[in-house]
């Protein structure tokens, strides 16, 4: 069968298009990030020993890891959009980032944290609500990385859609950091966990429904 | 300067097509390609028309030797309909190849599992069935597909989907029950689908 008449129709209304850009994706989502950060610093919801604890090996720890976690989780979302991408390789390395990241947490428990009872440490009523948190602070990004998905053409959407919930849970998560009070390690890696867990799993569950290349 | 390592570490492109003994343009094609791609995406219809024009030979000869004679034309189509809607997605910095491949590996898959939600019918002895038997079942890659299959499932599909017996036809022949035949080609159909998806190559 001849696909001339089907290439005549295609070709006939041809207009020019805008190159897909990871640059300039990319840089949507900093900027919605950053715009999320200061925002959170316009409500006044930062932590008010912000000054204070700027230095401490505890913040470092959890902005840091949680910074890199979301730009690596970001490259690779933007990166897995592509048909020829395959996100596999990336997952790991960002999984084994989070894991690098909740053994770091061990080394900078204050001194006297480890000696409280479990349940106290890990806090569950005030758990749930910081997993709650960062879910809906991650809901922009995974949103504007959805509608980036849904522009692009990945060719492995479930996997797209993981990383896309990984990125977005890790921003939210990085944004959280700034006002959550809590200077507990174990605390940070169960409820922060659960949090991007949370968004990963939402997103891999509703975004390939509503992509299809 | 660091979102390129990123990007390098992460991940990389799809360098599958480029294998030996795989289906893939002429070279000379393949470098036009992308330039006749770059062209289209800048609006220039008649570069469009060639470059599908060429595509769509390529697409044929890629899915006859992955699919039934039948879908053949379909999958092309499809095929064709998606390069349409993603081409703002092809990086110039990139063979054309790979790209193409990936968008067309992600419709065989859709046909594979268009095939596998198809009720199987029983064929009357008047409906001719066309001799394609020898193309597919010579194909090589089929042939690598089905020895990933339990050699029950492998028989059932090559007898009832590729050589057209029917369900009970096949069932005379290999000795079992109809109902085990259908169940051997649905079962076989999906694991024929996982591995393909798990399939790193893809042209």
């Amino acid at each position: 069968m001849s696909h001339e008449p089907l290439i005549l129709d295609l070709s006939s209304d041809l207009a020019p298009v805008r190159r897909r850009n990871m640059l300039r994706e990319g840089g949507l989502v900093l900027a919605l990030a950053a715009a999320e950060l200061a925002l959170f610093q316009a409500m006044g919801v930062m932590r008010p020993d912000m000054d204070h604890m700027t230095g401490s090996p505890f913040l470092i720890w959890r902005v840091g890891s949680l910074g890199i976690l979301a730009v690596i989780a970001c490259v690779l979302a933007l990166r897995s959009f592509a048909p020829t991408a395959r996100p596999r390789k990336g997952l790991m390395l960002a999984c084994a980032v989070a894991i690098l990241a909740i053994v770091g947490g061990a080394f900078v428990t204050p001194d006297g944290m480890g000696e409280r009872a479990l349940l106290d440490r890990i806090d569950p009523a005030r758990g749930v609500m910081c997993a709650v948190s960062i879910f809906v602070l991650s809901l922009p990004v995974a949103l504007l990385l959805g509608a980036l998905m849904r522009r692009a053409a990945p060719t492995q959407p479930r996997l797209s859609a993981l990383a896309s919930g990984i990125a977005a849970g890790a921003c939210g998560a990085f944004v959280f950091a700034f006002c959550c009070p809590f200077n507990d390690p174990l605390y940070v890696v169960v409820w922060y966990t659960a949090g991007c867990a949370a968004v990963a799993a939402a997103a891999r569950w509703g975004l390939p429904r509503r992509f299809r290349l | 300067m660091g979102s390129d390592f990123l990007s390098r570490l992460i991940s990389k492109p799809a360098s599958s097509a480029r294998q030996p003994g795989r289906a893939q343009p002429p070279r000379t094609a393949a470098d036009s390609w992308g330039s006749l791609m770059v062209a289209a995406q800048n609006g220039h219809g008649g570069a469009y028309r060639r470059l599908l024009a060429e595509m769509s030979e390529w697409l044929t000869r890629y899915f006859q030797r992955r699919l039934p004679p039948g879908d053949v034309d379909d999958a092309v189509q499809e095929t064709l309909l998606a390069v349409h809607r993603r081409r703002h997605t092809y990086d110039p910095q990139y063979p054309l190849t790979p790209w193409l491949a990936a968008i067309a590996k992600n419709k065989w898959v859709d046909q594979l599992r268009s095939l596998a939600r198809r009720p199987v019918e029983a064929l009357s002895d008047e409906v001719a069935v066309g001799d394609h038997e020898a193309s597919v079942v010579s194909s090589s890659v089929l042939a690598g597909l089905l020895e990933g299959l339990r050699p029950a499932q492998a028989q059932a599909i090559l007898l009832v989907k590729v050589q057209g017996y029917s369900v009970e036809d096949a069932s005379a022949q290999t000795g079992l029950s109809p109902s085990a035949v259908k169940m051997n080609i649905h079962r076989g159909l999906q694991r024929l689908t996982a591995i393909i998806e798990k399939t790193h190559d893809v042209a």
